[in-house]
């Protein structure tokens, strides 16, 4: 899952990047409004945790943007303009989610991860695929009755598949939606994360839920 | 005064009203007065004239002929409400007094020859009268004209005397008439005036209930002027400019308000999350130190808003106490500048003071040197590493004027004018996440409590430049 953070104050930024990447999700973060508005009309973000008081462009002029341009990523706006004219201001312009500061970074991240799901329509927090069970508010695995125990890298590598379940899934897509591109700027990365998910979920004599689909990149599913 | 102004209006009517009426009351009263006063002497005279045409000379002596048949004497001889006369010679002698009068005398008025003098009296039996003193030549017998010897006119004197009951029963009864008559007038006035004041008052009640119709927080709702008399229209307008500096100096309430309460919440936010974030799960010490200390420095951060807030609102209130002395300003610039000057020479910013020896204001010292501090803050905050921070000092005009400029502005003319309003922060200041936007309004609203103005300019080669004007210190200000 994919997220930009545009939000001026640098501690505030800090935090709340760094409490999403922790959460397993990629994270680009800027402070400036026309800086904001690039970040998200260059990539695919799945959730955009917006201020509304930026230098440069401000918040609401942002949403009207990507809303203008059809973007579908859905826009959490963080602001600490509380007044009921606000929100519904905010609402109206097509943000998806609204929340006042000072708030608690639960709050957030469970906001955050709700329009996460929404962006692959999955309103159920559960993700079932065979006996594969992922929680994804508690993000934990269960193969059958067993736990698996997963990295927070591997755990949302294998959330972002379970999402677009049955789909082929590029590694363009697996390495923009789940991993930092600033931080590994090689792909291979994503064949090492696959094989380090595959040893820890596939059992032997199960028929197995990642497939290889050739020359185009990987399915998550009980049959190929 | 003051009072009601219907109350006000009704009196004012009233009292006027009554005192036209008192004039024109004693007026017609005098007028009346005369004229009946004149019809009772002409008569008396008449009367007085046709008594005197009966008195006689004859052989040197002067004789009344009263009882003959031309004259009707029976208002002198009835016993009730008679009329009275007495007649004398040169000498004083007595020669005739009508039967009523008894052995008494009536008093002789002061009159002389052919000109009779009339005067109010009590009759000698106590009623209210008035007598006409009547000074003549009889006319002379004809034997006594055909005599040798020469005539000698002698002179008489006669008093008439009647009672005045009858014009003073018609003089009570047009009083009382004319009386009645005027409390009658200015009881309808009162009636008049209180329905003309009610209904020209009408609009004052209008206005009174679109006035009271206003709420706090609708004051952009301006009193329609139409409708309204001419005369209450610079009220309505100076009304409506009122509730329009209002609602200004109330929006700028709420927004500063909001502002501050925005400027609060995001650190605020920021702890909270810096806080959560460390405490989410196990971590090496280094990385809770890093979240306490970031914790602290934000913490700062809102200590120095706090602290901000509560001095402006101060210097807004005028709750600062001034003390003011002289203060030599090369000597303050050059003292507050100092714990600056080691974080500029490390950005290679150099700094140059050309405030002159011996310039001097008289101000709270305290107070300017928040000013100060802050600009000079400013200043070292904003300009590029390697760039120019220069403090410059006259006097001109009877005024003290010291500039801060420094390099490297990125405002435009048009934003500099912002700089002094609350939590006003260019983009610069935003990015850097630090400056709050208080500091210059500190210094402007400082400057003003001081008696003094501030403004910011731009320069096109991009200096950014604040000036200030003090007042001078009245003693030793330099010319």
């Amino acid at each position: 899952m994919r997220v930009l953070v545009v939000e001026d104050y640098p501690p505030l930024q800090r935090a709340v990047a760094k409490g999403l990447r922790e959460a397993g999700f990629a994270v680009d973060a800027t402070g400036d409004g026309e800086e904001g508005l690039w970040y998200a009309t260059t990539n695919d973000y799945d959730v955009i945790v917006l201020d509304l008081m930026l230098p440069g462009l401000d918040g609401l002029a942002i949403l009207k943007r990507l809303r203008s341009d059809g973007r579908p990523a859905h826009v959490l706006i963080l602001t600490a303009k509380d007044t009921v004219a606000d929100r519904v201001r905010g609402l109206d312009l097509g943000a998806d989610d609204y929340l006042v500061k000072p708030f608690a970074l639960e709050e957030l991240l469970a906001r955050v991860r709700a329009l996460a799901r929404r962006a692959y329509r999955a309103k159920n927090p559960c993700l079932e695929i065979g006996d594969l069970r992922i929680e994804t508010t508690k993000q934990r695995v269960y193969r059958g009755r067993e736990s698996v125990h997963l990295t927070p890298r591997e755990y949302a590598l294998l959330e972002y598949l379970a999402m677009r379940a049955g789909e082929t899934v590029s590694r363009t897509d697996i390495w923009e939606h789940v991993y930092e591109f600033t931080s590994e700027a090689d792909s291979n990365v994503v064949d090492v994360y696959i094989a380090y998910l595959r040893r820890k979920l596939e059992r032997p004599g199960k028929p197995p839920l990642i497939h290889t689909v050739r020359g185009r990149g990987y399915s998550l599913g009980a049959a190929p | 005064m003051i009072g009601s102004l219907r109350s006000r209006l009704l009196l004012l009517t009233v009292a006027g009203m009554t005192l036209v009426l008192a004039v024109f009351a004693l007026a017609m009263d005098a007028a009346v007065d005369r004229s009946l006063m004149g019809g009772f002497d002409a008569a008396l005279d008449a009367t007085a004239r046709m008594l005197a045409a009966e008195v006689e000379q004859k052989d040197g002596k002067i004789e009344a002929g009263f009882g003959g048949e031309e004259v009707d004497m029976s208002a002198f001889n009835r016993p009730e409400r008679p009329e009275y006369y007495e007649l004398w010679d040169e000498d004083g002698q007595v020669l005739a007094r009508s039967p009523s009068l008894g052995a008494g005398d009536l008093p002789r008025g002061a009159a002389s020859l052919d000109t009779p003098a009339f005067e109010a009296l009590a009759l000698p039996d106590g009623r209210p009268g008035r007598s006409v003193t009547f000074v003549f030549q009889p006319k002379v017998e004809q034997e006594d004209r055909r005599s040798q010897s020469p005539v000698v006119a002698k002179r008489a004197t006669l008093v008439v005397a009647r009672e005045t009951a009858d014009i003073d029963a018609k003089r009570s009864a047009f009083r009382w008439l004319l009386g009645s008559a005027a409390a009658g007038t200015i009881l309808l006035t009162l009636l008049v005036a209180a329905l003309v004041v009610r209904q020209g008052l009408r609009p004052l009640d209008r206005l009174a209930a679109q006035i009271a119709a206003i709420r706090e927080e609708r004051l952009d709702t301006a009193i329609p002027p139409d409708g309204m008399p001419r005369e209450m229209t610079p009220i309505v307008q100076r009304l409506n400019d009122l509730l329009r500096r209002l609602e200004e100096a109330f929006q700028r309430e709420r927004a500063f308000t909001a502002d501050a309460a925005h400027e609060l919440r995001t650190p605020l936010a920021g702890i909270r999350a810096t806080l959560e974030v460390a405490l989410s799960r196990a971590r090496e010490p280094e990385e809770y130190q890093g979240a306490l200390r970031e914790s602290v420095e934000i913490i700062t951060h809102m200590q120095t808003i706090v602290s901000d807030l509560l001095m402006l609102a101060r210097l807004e209130g005028g709750q600062v106490p001034l003390r003011p002395e002289p203060v030599p300003l090369r000597q303050e610039v050059e003292r507050l500048w100092r714990p600056l000057a080691g974080q500029a020479e490390k950005r290679a910013v150099r700094f140059a003071s050309n405030v002159p020896a011996g310039l001097t204001v008289a101000a709270d010292r305290e107070l300017l040197a928040m000013a100060v501090s802050n600009l000079l803050a400013n200043a070292a905050e904003y300009t590029n590493d390697g760039g120019r921070i220069e403090i410059s000092g006259r006097a001109a005009g009877g005024k003290i004027e010291l500039a801060f400029s420094n390099t490297a502005c990125c405002l435009s003319a048009e934003q500099a004018q912002h700089v002094f309003e609350r939590f006003w922060r260019g983009d610069a200041a935003r990015a850097a996440g630090v400056h709050c936007g208080l500091g210059l309004a500190l210094v402007e609203r400082a400057v003003a409590v001081l008696g003094g103005e501030a403004t910011a300019a731009v320069s096109p080669d991009g200096v950014f430049t604040v000036r200030l004007v003090l007042p001078p210190a009245s003693s030793q200000a330099p010319e």
